[in-house]
């Protein structure tokens, strides 16, 4: 396998990295927009396989073409995951077009998309999402991240029609591990002096960095199925997770908040949104909260199927997480 | 004439289309009936996000099909020219972002253009309408101050954000490209409030930049501009922080000081109390008018008059009146053109200097 690594100095780039090697590909290119990836110890570490790093913009279609020369597989994890919405689109999305314009000798491509692209809203509370959950018909009514990776899906699958290349499409939850010290949004919403905690008894579908980048590494040679979500084994609630952040990590307020209080407020802040012509923007509206906060179930046989198994338990993988989360508090304040 | 609501399109789907997709939602004088790109995924996820009707990749297209009253041109500044043109042969106003275009010259060439074919034309100089500077006007025509004599204009960037990270990680960035790269992105906004004050034709002007060595451009500006009657420093700065935006006025009986970021007007008024007491009062009465400032500001949220692109809304209202009721733009021409020239010179004089 002769592969491109996109996003490869990103917190999932990197484990990706590693876990692609540990399969010794013939050939390993690592596509980084400014940090380049340090390569001496992972060449003494796997000298079977040629390893390079390829500097670039994926908006550079020469860049693009450069780095693809001779590639046959693609594992493309480059995303914009914050800023305005029209830059995320636009490095995420039109930066996806540049590379697969380049992509007509590549055979396989792994996408890695989001939990964010599935149509949560509309389902009961504790229903199932799995890969047969239909997609977000209003991605753009949810937010700027979803919007993106959806479109991005589309793209993959409509020049997949056009150029024939295998693709499996890869639907990470919640990523997390030492390098991440953000809590997400599926728990509650961060607000000056204390934390907001509309999540509850809601199962995360938590997926540790290196678990995650475990299943990209097995979906470059597994092809028979062409959408898998990745979620890891013993899932926790939210309520779990918060408590056992907070016990680690500490000197963080939280205020539980229950849903049926979460939707009116944001039914408050959408309608104040319409009235002032956006005077105030509706970070909060009831679709919103519905997809975060209203709750489900989620499963993983299908990322089993294809050989996955989890590196790294749960309760290890937290614990790791939030110790590194309390020494990075530490030097931050020290600093 | 054209009848409301206008027919608005947008030419341009980056960062800041988005603001005008909001506004011009808002407005009653205006309905936004089309979006353009040269990448037709940017122009399709700006109409998909805003609910605008139509898409396009062919600016030409777009004018033949929609026959829109006014583009809003938002595409990078070495378009403008062009495009201004295109549009308006077309027969449509414009709203050009800022920086117009790349020099005096284009920019002459564009606003001639509109006059001679009885368009109308107006830039995104928002700051020019922020309720704090409309305030500023009414103080100084009711004779606050007396007659202005000298200005500070001070605009403050913030480097370390995105649209600044971006030039810096990208050598190629369309900003290095300008003529006077970063600043000419963003000085307007620190030169268009002198340009208002001093009306001469060839001011005076020294100016010196500082260059950053590691984002490889100017990143900081001193100028002085030296009229017959006015006087004004300007600042440019990337470094100083809280990257503010402040416009002071000296004038003849007191002097006013303009916030943009807090969007308070504040009179520097001659101590009216005699002795000691003179300088004991003074902070309370200046505590008075930030708290009036202040109280102003809440009246104008609660009349939902105090967007953070508020300057922008009433620029685009007054601009979509002086369309609709044939009036004159709400930014003077000959302002636009002073403006421009004063930054070319400032541009002559830093670019290609790396001190």
């Amino acid at each position: 396998m002769r592969a491109l690594i996109t996003g490869a100095g990103g917190f999932l780039g990197t484990h990706t990295v590693r876990r692609v090697l540990a399969r010794t590909p013939e050939e390993l290119r690592l596509l980084c927009r400014s940090r380049p990836v340090p390569l001496e110890e992972l060449r003494a570490r796997y000298p079977q396989t040629s390893i390079r790093t390829e500097k670039g913009n994926l908006l550079s279609s020469t860049d693009m073409e450069r780095a693809l020369d001779s590639v046959d597989t693609v594992f493309h994890l480059a995303a914009e995951l914050k800023g305005a919405p029209a830059e995320m689109f636009l490095n995420t999305v039109v930066g996806s077009k540049r590379l697969l314009e380049a992509c007509s000798h590549v055979r396989r491509i792994v996408l890695v998309s989001s939990f964010g692209v599935y149509g949560t809203a509309h389902l009961r509370r504790g229903a199932m999402v799995d890969e047969l959950t239909p997609l977000d018909k209003q991605p753009e009514r949810r937010d700027a991240y979803s919007f993106v990776k959806l479109h991005q899906e589309l793209l993959f699958r409509e020049y997949q029609q056009k150029l024939g290349y295998e693709l499996i499409v890869l639907r990470p939850g919640v990523i997390y591990g030492p390098g991440n010290a953000s809590l997400s949004t599926r728990i509650g919403v961060n607000f000056p002096g204390f934390f907001l905690h509309v999540g509850g008894s809601n199962l995360m579908p938590l997926t540790y960095v290196e678990n995650c980048a475990e299943a990209i590494a097995v979906a470059g040679s597994q092809f028979a199925v062409d959408t898998v979500n990745v979620v890891d084994d013993d899932l926790i609630t939210c309520r779990e997770y918060l408590g056992r952040y907070k016990r680690t990590v500490g000197g963080y307020r939280s205020v539980p908040f229950p849903y049926s209080a979460a939707i009116g407020l944001s039914g408050a802040v959408e309608w104040y949104n319409r009235k002032s012509r956006g005077q105030l923007p509706a970070i909060l509206t009831p679709y919103k909260a519905a997809v975060l906060w209203k709750g489900n179930r989620f499963r993983n046989d299908r990322l089993k199927s294809i050989g996955w198994k989890q590196l790294i338990p749960t309760c290890a993988a937290l614990g790791k997480t939030f110790d590194w989360i309390a020494r990075d508090k530490r030097t931050t304040v020290d600093d | 004439m054209a009848k409301s609501p206008l027919a608005v399109a947008i030419l341009g789907c980056g960062r800041i289309a988005d603001a005008h997709a909001e506004l011009i939602r808002g407005l009653e004088s205006s309905r936004l009936v089309a979006v353009c790109d040269l990448e037709p995924l940017m122009a399709k996820q700006l109409a998909v996000r805003f609910g605008v009707p139509n898409f396009y990749s062919d600016f030409s297209e777009l004018l033949r099909i929609e026959k829109p009253d006014v583009i809003h041109i938002t595409t990078p500044p070495d378009s403008h020219l062009a495009l201004s043109l295109q549009a308006i042969a077309a027969g449509c106003h414009l709203f050009v972002e800022k920086p117009v275009a790349l020099d005096y010259e284009q920019i002459r060439t564009i606003v001639g253009a509109a006059a001679q074919n009885g368009r109308k034309l107006t830039v995104g100089y928002i700051n020019q309408f922020d309720p704090a500077a409309v305030e500023m006007r009414h103080l100084i025509a009711d004779g606050a101050i007396g007659r202005p004599i000298h200005l500070e204009s001070f605009y403050g960037y913030n480097l370390a954000g995105p649209f600044g990270t971006a030039i810096i990680r990208e050598p190629d960035h369309w900003v290095r490209r300008l003529p006077g790269q970063l600043m000419q992105n963003v000085i307007d906004h620190l030169v268009n409030k002198v340009a208002e004050f001093i009306p001469d034709d060839e001011p005076l002007i020294e100016a010196f930049g500082y260059w950053n060595s590691e984002a490889r451009l100017h990143d900081d500006l001193r100028a002085m501009i030296i009229g017959k009657e006015v006087s004004a420093y300007a600042t440019f700065s990337s470094r100083i922080r809280p990257d503010a935006q402040m416009l002071r006025v000296y004038g003849t009986k007191n002097s006013l000081t303009v916030d943009y970021t807090a969007r308070t007007v504040v009179l520097n008024s001659h101590p009216t109390f005699p002795s000691v007491l003179g300088r004991l009062v003074p902070p309370f009465s200046q505590a008075w008018r930030q708290f009036r400032s202040g109280t102003r500001n809440v009246r104008r949220f609660a009349r939902s008059e105090f967007h953070y692109f508020q300057g922008m809304r009433t620029l685009l209202s007054s601009f979509y009146d002086s369309i609709l009721l044939d009036k004159e733009p709400p930014l003077p021409y000959p302002e636009l053109l002073r403006t421009a020239k004063i930054m070319d010179r400032i541009f002559g004089q830093v670019i290609g200097k790396q001190a």
